[in-house]
């Protein structure tokens, strides 16, 4: 059964006068316990289909729904965990201080999630700038104290948007393996990147979006052999270039 | 009820650790201390100007606190993108705008505290206590303080931060003189003046409702019945502001 779902999904901005499609009519199916990575260049619809599945923004048409919950549900939200890109948190706290803020919106507190706390920081390798404020932090430091938080409330499900943005090749290798041993806890993840290696490395399925449109989506295998590809980066290529053939620019479907 | 303590909280602790808010608070020192350096003035006359001046202090300065703090409150949390990861946690809309307008409140309350013991300190200095009718135009300033946070972080759901600051500002200035300004056109002949004047009267807080500190200066007594119907009054208008923040900030795409 899926686990998160859209159909039809639709988002089209208002600039001014002109109208933007921010993603048109995407619809795809998350399965419990896989790790499903959304690809595509800058601009392609990726983080408007993220905020869309957690009621950031609102569907111009089309449903999205996690566990069966529509995006503003509250109590879909207490089993989400999410990192957004480039991770804005309040300054003023400190690292300790954002998991522990954090937490009591999931109603944790107490002595265990003061453990819990503890732990979130030694995992993402920030146990000894716990008390730092995070205007301090480095934008590494940064990405890692975002995903301890997305991490805060043992969700079921991790939606992380390029969760190794601003990490070194350490810090991503780290991260990577985070996330395999997370899938393995039986976690779902939802991971948007750019950075095909990591994608190939980690996800089960994978979905390529382009100019808001979802052109492809499947197991990273049956892709490469329905392109005829020789492997994600030339699977990625291709079916992005055969799009902007059949569609120029200025040309789009209505 | 706790997820919107949690903002709460979170709001004051911003506060606390910014360093905005202290620099009004000292402005505000100084100006009540000053009142006191009128030697040349009877000792009589001296306590009214004390109490005068500190009344005025107490209520301008609280103004900018609460207007200032307002918006920061709202619009630092827009456009430092915090709000991203705040609305992906198990909150509704609603607990994130009730949560904004208490923490305001407990910001308020503390400068106010600060600033009435300033005050009453310089009183009980000056061998002259502050008596109950002291109290009634102090609670009355305070409820005004949380009138016009309220209506500014409303106004900060739906436009943006410079057009709020020179509205809550306009307002402030204009729920004075409401009453002024009824009255000089009660005295007109032209209807679409006194229509006019009827209508802003009716929507804008009558904020001069508040101000009793003119009749406490010169010893008039004001009865508790009228500080009640004015704290009635206020507290109408502070729940149409935060159901008109609440109404707003939910269908706001951020």
């Amino acid at each position: 059964m899926a686990i998160i779902e859209t159909k039809g999904l639709t988002k089209i901005y208002s600039v001014g006068r002109r109208k933007v499609v921010g993603l048109d009519d995407a619809t795809f199916q998350i399965e419990e316990g896989e790790i499903y990575g959304i690809l595509g260049p800058n601009g392609s619809g990726k983080t408007t289909c993220l905020k869309l599945l957690l009621g950031i923004l609102f569907p111009t048409s089309g449903e999205a729904y996690i566990m069966g919950m529509p995006p503003d549900s509250v109590e879909m939200k207490m089993q989400v965990g999410f990192l957004p890109e480039n991770p804005y948190y309040y300054e003023f706290l400190s690292g300790a201080e954002i998991l522990r803020f954090y937490g009591r919106l999931y109603g944790l507190s107490g002595p265990e999630f003061e453990r819990r706390v503890s732990e979130l920081l030694d995992l993402v390798g920030l146990g000894s700038a716990g008390r730092l404020a995070l205007r301090h932090y480095s934008k590494g430091m940064l990405e890692r104290i975002g995903l301890a938080a997305a991490l805060v409330n043992d969700a079921k499900i991790l939606i992380l948007d390029e969760p190794t943005t601003g990490l070194d090749p350490i810090g991503c290798k780290e991260t990577r393996d985070l996330l395999v041993r997370l899938k393995a806890q039986g976690k779902t993840i939802l991971l948007s990147s750019h950075f095909l290696s990591e994608v190939e490395r980690v996800c089960d399925r994978i979905a390529i979006f382009h100019r808001g449109r979802l052109l492809t989506t499947g197991s990273l295998e049956g892709l490469v052999r329905q392109y005829q590809a020789q492997n994600l980066e030339d699977l990625f290529v291709k079916t992005i270039q055969e799009y902007d053939a059949q569609h120029p620019l200025g040309k789009e479907p209505a | 009820m706790n997820k919107a303590w949690a903002i709460a909280l979170n709001t004051f602790r911003e506060a606390l650790r910014k360093k905005t808010l202290y620099i009004l608070l000292v402005v505000a020192f100084v100006v009540i201390g000053a009142s006191k350096f009128f030697s040349w003035l009877s000792a009589e006359e001296e306590l009214k100007m004390i109490r005068d001046v500190s009344f005025s202090t107490i209520e301008f300065f609280g103004a900018l606190i609460a207007i200032f703090g307002a918006l920061g409150a709202m619009s630092t949390e827009i456009e430092k993108k915090t709000i991203y990861t705040l609305l992906t946690k198990p909150i509704t809309r609603t607990n994130f705008v009730v949560g904004k307008f208490i923490g305001l409140g407990l910001i308020m309350l503390l400068n106010y505290v600060l600033m009435c013991a300033f005050f009453i300190g310089l009183l009980i200095f000056k061998k002259s206590p502050p008596d109950i009718e002291v109290a009634k135009a102090l609670l009355l300033i305070f409820w005004e303080l949380l009138l016009i946070s309220s209506i500014t972080l409303s106004v900060a759901t739906l436009a943006s931060e410079a057009f709020n600051l020179i509205f809550s500002f306009f307002l402030y200035i204009v729920g004075h003189l409401t009453s002024y300004g009824r009255q000089i056109t009660e005295q007109m002949q032209n209807a679409f003046l006194k229509g006019l004047s009827d209508i802003v009267y009716t929507i804008v807080p009558n904020y001069e409702n508040f101000a009793i500190r003119d009749k406490v200066v010169v010893g008039v007594e004001v009865s508790w019945q009228y500080v009640g119907q004015t704290m009635l009054y206020g507290l109408i208008y502070m729940v149409i502001a935060i159901l008109v923040a609440v109404y707003f900030f939910q269908k706001r795409e951020i």
